[in-house]
């Protein structure tokens, strides 16, 4: 089987810690993402897997074999760098079948292989330029082609889609994803791009300052982060998570008082400080006040027009949160009725940043 | 307005200047084609008022000068090939290794271009007697085999690639010699070019170390000709000097003239001008 098991791998440059006792188990065929904020330690996570780090401590398992001591080469990987690393004064074609002449691949099947990775990714006609006379997105299906060749047991990328503008990165995001379910190798795939992440993966790793922070399916990882940072950083806008005490089955934000539902008060149990985190498309900032006891004013400051839907900014005391809101909007100084859906808070621990669960319905 | 008048100024200048290092060229030139007589009563005449070959013919006759033309070329091409595969070979290693102390190495190796040939002279003159090269050209040749020079120029160009291809390589089991071969020559080619011109023309005009260790004329190098028609030796014909000149510059100008593109090139990169 083509898993991968990282087991307490760490990787320092002299004192600089930049993976810390990173413990992962990637299923053999599945599409694992890798992200996080730049300098999180992700890039640095798939060159280990490539064999272009060393592992300063901790086991590595590429398909049951102990790889920290394998050569790049015996790892059976392929790799698309972000800069696409095609050799400049090679021809398409070359850049392609080149790695299967050297490593004696017989004639016809490196000719079969190219031709068949040629017609899949759209490069027909353009077998004889070099890749100064192509596209970013052709030199990015270059990259692809030569990585498919191949037919490793391991495909890693990394930041494969980042010097490509917005519309050719849709469509390449499809195309990644065809080229994994026909060949179904084990995807690693390294991105700072949380759209691209949750489109593209099967399961994201999210990490932070070398430390994984979240290991799940997108729609878990989205709907029931783990913790304050996997919150924030999943979620376009981010969810708004703030400080908040909670006594007696109420909290306090910025000293402002609102229930919260008995289901919750299980679940927060005797917590004093808390993170209380809700997205802006689950708040509904009301004029009346539906239920006075499970909201609480807040005053608006701004408002964006995103064309389908408004950015209400607003303040409850000194604490801003930003809300979705798609019909009746309110005005900049205008005191409205903060109502969170209370199906989708979230509540976090106030020192370890943990998340804290959920009733037990949901 | 005042920019095309600086420009103009410098333009001027640099045209005086390479007047400067043009005329001894000029003036070896013509003066190979006069009879010494016409040479001393007329010896800035551009054009010869009869010009004859017979300079030329005195020296081909006077000593083995194909075979010193073809030592000198073959030292030239011996050191040419070797330090240029040595520069490679330690320029990749610079570029695209990772060990403990590189930097020290490099910088240690680079202050060898500062010290002077006085310096190691000796020393290698004992080595090559030692090894019973002397008189030989192989003796002239072998000290040259590496020079910082030639790792930091391409050092230079190898910076300019980036890492991931050989990263790439390195994934798809791609050895280094291969890597070099294939991927990392071909790419910096203008300066592979360039630097081994560099290494041809000053072998071709050495003239210290060659004078320490070549003893007979029959493995004498051009430089080493030159000087024996100067000197008392050759006699004080200056016009047959010329001649010698002539023939000693003409295949690292021609040399120059063909690949000046490259060499500039590879300068102006490296950051030396």
């Amino acid at each position: 089987m083509k898993e991968i098991v990282f087991d307490q791998v760490c990787k320092s440059y002299d004192q600089n810690q930049v993976v810390k006792k990173l413990n992962m188990k990637i299923k053999a065929g599945e599409r694992l993402i890798l992200l996080g904020p730049s300098g999180c330690g992700k890039s640095t996570t798939l060159r280990m897997l490539a064999g272009l780090e060393d592992i300063t401590s901790g086991d590595l398992y590429m398909g049951g074999r102990r790889v920290n001591d394998v050569e790049s080469g015996d790892r059976n990987v392929s790799m698309v760098f972000q800069n696409y690393a095609l050799y400049p004064h090679m021809s398409v074609r070359d850049n392609i079948s080149y790695a299967l002449k050297v490593n004696r691949f017989p004639a016809n099947e490196i000719a079969e292989r190219t031709s068949e990775a040629i017609k899949m990714l759209d490069l027909v006609g353009l077998e004889e330029r070099k890749p100064k006379e192509l596209s970013g997105g052709q030199r990015q299906r270059v990259a692809l082609a030569r990585a498919i060749v191949k037919r490793s047991d391991y495909f890693l990328l990394d930041e494969p889609l980042s010097n490509l503008d917005a519309q050719l990165r849709a469509h390449a995001r499809k195309e990644l994803v065809k080229i994994h379910e026909k060949y179904h190798q084990t995807m690693i795939y390294v991105t700072h791009d949380q759209t691209e992440a949750m489109t593209v993966g099967q399961k994201i790793a999210l990490m932070d300052k070398g430390v994984l922070q979240a290991f799940d399916t997108p729609k878990k990882i989205y709907n029931k982060p783990a913790n304050v940072f996997t919150a924030r950083f999943i979620g376009s806008p981010p969810m708004n998570v703030v400080e908040a005490a909670y006594e007696d089955g109420k909290i306090f934000i910025d000293g402002k008082k609102m229930k919260v539902p008995d289901a919750w008060c299980k679940v927060i149990k005797k917590q004093n400080k808390i993170y209380f985190g809700i997205r802006p498309e689950d708040i509904c900032l009301s004029r009346k006040g539906n239920d006075k006891d499970y909201s609480v004013k807040a005053v608006v400051r701004y408002v964006e027009d995103y064309g389908d839907k408004y950015g209400v900014y607003f303040q409850i005391n000194g604490v801003e949160m930003l809300a979705l809101s798609d019909g009746d909007v309110p005005t900049p100084g205008e005191t409205v009725h903060f109502e969170p859906n209370f199906d989708k808070v979230h509540f976090f621990d106030g020192e370890t940043q943990k998340n804290l669960g959920y009733p037990k319905e949901k | 307005m005042r920019i095309n008048m600086k420009q103009m100024g410098i333009h001027i200048l640099l045209g005086l200047i390479a007047l400067v290092l043009l005329f001894p060229i000029l003036f070896a030139f013509v003066n190979s084609f006069k009879t010494f007589e016409e040479a001393t009563n007329h010896i800035w005449r551009i054009i010869p008022i009869k010009p004859t070959l017979e300079n030329y013919k005195y020296v081909f006759s006077a000593l083995p000068f194909v075979k010193i033309t073809w030592n000198t070329f073959i030292i030239a091409a011996i050191v040419t090939i070797f330090k240029s595969v040595t520069s490679i070979l330690a320029a990749y290693a610079f570029v695209f290794f990772d060990f403990k102390g590189k930097r020290g190495v490099y910088f240690l190796l680079i202050s060898t271009m500062f010290i002077p040939f006085t310096v190691t002279m000796i020393p290698n003159y004992i080595t090559i007697s030692q090894l019973g090269l002397n008189d030989n050209i192989m003796g002239v040749a072998l000290p040259q085999f590496a020079d910082a020079l030639g790792i930091f120029l391409l050092r230079q160009s190898m910076r300019t690639i980036p890492r991931s291809l050989v990263e790439v390589a390195k994934i798809e089991k791609i050895g280094h010699a291969r890597v070099m071969k294939d991927i990392i020559v071909p790419i910096i080619k203008p300066s592979v070019v360039s630097t081994g011109i560099i290494f041809f023309i000053n072998s071709w005009n050495e003239y210290v170390w060659p004078v320490l260790i070549l003893k007979s004329k029959d493995n004498y190098t051009l430089s080493l000709a030159l000087q024996m028609f100067i000197s008392a030796e050759g006699g004080t014909d200056f016009t047959v000097a010329m001649a010698v000149s002539v023939i000693t510059m003409m295949v690292p100008l021609l040399m120059y003239i063909i690949f000046q593109r490259y060499i500039i090139n590879t300068f102006a990169l490296s950051g030396v001008k």
